[in-house]
């Protein structure tokens, strides 16, 4: 007799478990998987094109969203690339806000993380608890900024103004509060929880070879015990000035990717911490004109944001507009080994590795 | 400090290489032949595991299709560009020996045209399948195809 075949399952684009618009097309065998494929590009909104059509100054909107959990470091990496490019050096005050910011965003971006990777394992509780801290920073964002989600703080030059005076104040209990929450509550709630553990322990096992073989970057890397992050062997802004460590967990699976995570919320808090010491006083901006124009060459920034290695591979003609704008994304990268690791494991077990790889689809799709 | 990949490359491959920079953290060299490609790649591949990313620029009616390669010991990395003509665009893939090469290879396919000879599956990434035209070139214009798209005709 012939053997049955099986069945082909679509989960999303449009599923909660997916975080946003990510496609996967699973092959079944029973619950098992034989053959797994993503698809991507269901949220491309031709970022690289509208950024050939655009001043340097007014791109930074169309920047905010592409990772949208994280908007404040995409507008420092695309400020860096463009100040590069055009020789601005910017007021030392202006590279410790930003390193603050880029740190605080780090955060919010990792709870994030928690937050969702603990509801997709059936830990509403942790969803709720990590977004709760989230959204006390947003307020310090908000109070800073203006904005909480697409922020529109950085510019050419700087930043658009100045911190507020009571800044300490407002961020120092709020840092306090997160590093006791992270270190007790969330260890009870993830770490000391059987039924947490059970879901996510050698779970998607991304190990060394597939690291290397895919070009994974950033925290899903470290947590296959490879020790590199771009603020430590290439530091930009501030961060050759300050102490921290760069944590690595040796297993590769869905829990050492969480453990990764939390702390490196952890270092967050000491960077900002030395930050906010070290905060020089001084201009916030260099006056930069509003239209630039930069000499044809190429400009590769990469910066390590809260997903991965993210570079801008800028290329200029002399004009006030880029001649191409090309955006690395780290989780286009990470993406792929969902393909690999996910064969041969249980349906359940997707949703745990999609959640602990941490897609946001904005800057997978651009 | 000259980088080593650098040396490799001028050795092997003589005049096809010009060196635009090389001081062993972000090395510039472009390569005269695109045959000599993945024979390049094979020697990068000794000290550089990744393909970073690969951005493709339209200076028509030229091509120039610029692979960054990096590794996961230190921060060197290394800039390779190569020239295509508009007439010709195709150029061999580099997947068999960078594997990261795979997505950014479909995604140069995507949105400029370009084939990539050998690639596993050259399909469209970002876009969808029957989207008209290759929307980063130069040339691309929003004609009533692009307009009145609507993706009914694609089969689920």
């Amino acid at each position: 007799m012939e053997k049955q075949k099986g069945v082909i399952l679509n989960i999303g684009p449009v599923h909660p478990a997916t975080h946003g618009v990510l496609k996967l097309i699973a092959d079944l065998e029973g619950d098992t998987i034989d053959n797994i494929k993503v698809e991507i590009g269901f949220l491309h909104r031709g970022k690289e094109k509208m950024a050939e059509m655009r001043y340097f100054s007014n791109y930074y909107p169309i920047v905010d969203k592409l990772d949208y959990v994280s908007a404040l470091q995409m507008e420092i990496l695309f400020a860096s690339v463009v100040e590069k490019a055009a020789g601005i050096e910017i007021p030392p005050r202006a590279v410790y806000i930003r390193t603050i910011m880029a740190e605080i965003q780090r955060i919010m971006s990792h709870l994030v993380f928690v937050g969702s990777f603990g509801m997709d394992v059936g830990n509403y509780t942790g969803f709720i608890w990590a977004f709760r801290e989230r959204e006390e920073l947003m307020t310090v964002v908000e109070a800073i900024s203006g904005g909480r989600l697409a922020p529109m703080y950085i510019c050419n030059g700087g930043t658009f103004y100045d911190l507020p005076e009571n800044f300490s104040y407002m961020l120092s209990p709020v840092l306090d509060r997160i590093e006791k929450k992270v270190k007790n509550e969330y260890a009870t709630l993830f770490q000391k929880n059987n039924v947490f553990i059970m879901r996510s322990k050698s779970v998607g096992i991304i190990d060394k070879q597939l690291v290397k073989q895919l070009g994974i970057t950033g925290p899903n890397m470290r947590a296959a015990g490879i020790e590199r992050d771009i603020r430590r062997i290439d530091p930009y802004l501030a961060y050759e000035e300050m102490e921290f460590e760069v944590p690595t967990e040796e297993d590769g699976d869905a829990y050492s990717r969480f453990l990764i995570r939390i702390r490196e919320i952890i270092e967050s808090i000491k960077i900002i911490r030395q930050a906010m010491k070290k905060l020089p006083a001084g201009s916030y901006k260099k006056p930069v004109p509003w239209l630039l124009k930069i000499p044809a060459k190429y400009t590769l920034v990469r910066h390590e944001v809260s997903k991965g290695e993210m570079a801008m591979h800028m290329v200029t003609d002399g004009g006030m507009m880029p001649y191409r704008l090309k955006i690395r994304s780290p989780t286009f990268f990470s993406l792929k080994a969902l393909e690999k690791v996910l064969v041969g494991s249980r349906i359940a077990d997707i949703v745990a590795v999609i959640a602990s790889i941490d897609p946001v689809m904005g800057e997978v799709d651009r | 400090m000259p980088s080593k990949v650098v040396d490799a490359l001028k050795d092997s491959f003589k005049d096809n290489v010009t060196v635009l920079s090389d001081n062993g953290v972000e090395d510039v060299i472009v390569l005269s032949d695109k045959k000599l490609l993945k024979e390049a790649a094979k020697l990068i591949k000794k000290i550089h595991d990744i393909v970073f990313l690969i951005t493709v620029v339209d200076r028509n009616p030229t091509f120039e299709i610029g692979y960054v390669f990096s590794n996961y010991v230190d921060k060197s990395i290394l800039n390779l560009r190569v020239n295509i003509m508009q007439d010709d665009l195709s150029i061999d893939s580099i997947t068999s020996v960078f594997p990261s090469a795979d997505w950014e290879e479909r995604e140069a396919y995507d949105m400029f045209g370009i084939k990539f000879n050998g690639h596993p599956s050259l399909k469209r990434i970002l876009l969808p399948e029957d989207w008209p035209g290759h929307p980063l070139r130069k040339d691309f214009k929003v004609t009533d195809d692009v307009r009145n798209w609507t993706g009914l005709d694609l089969k689920f």
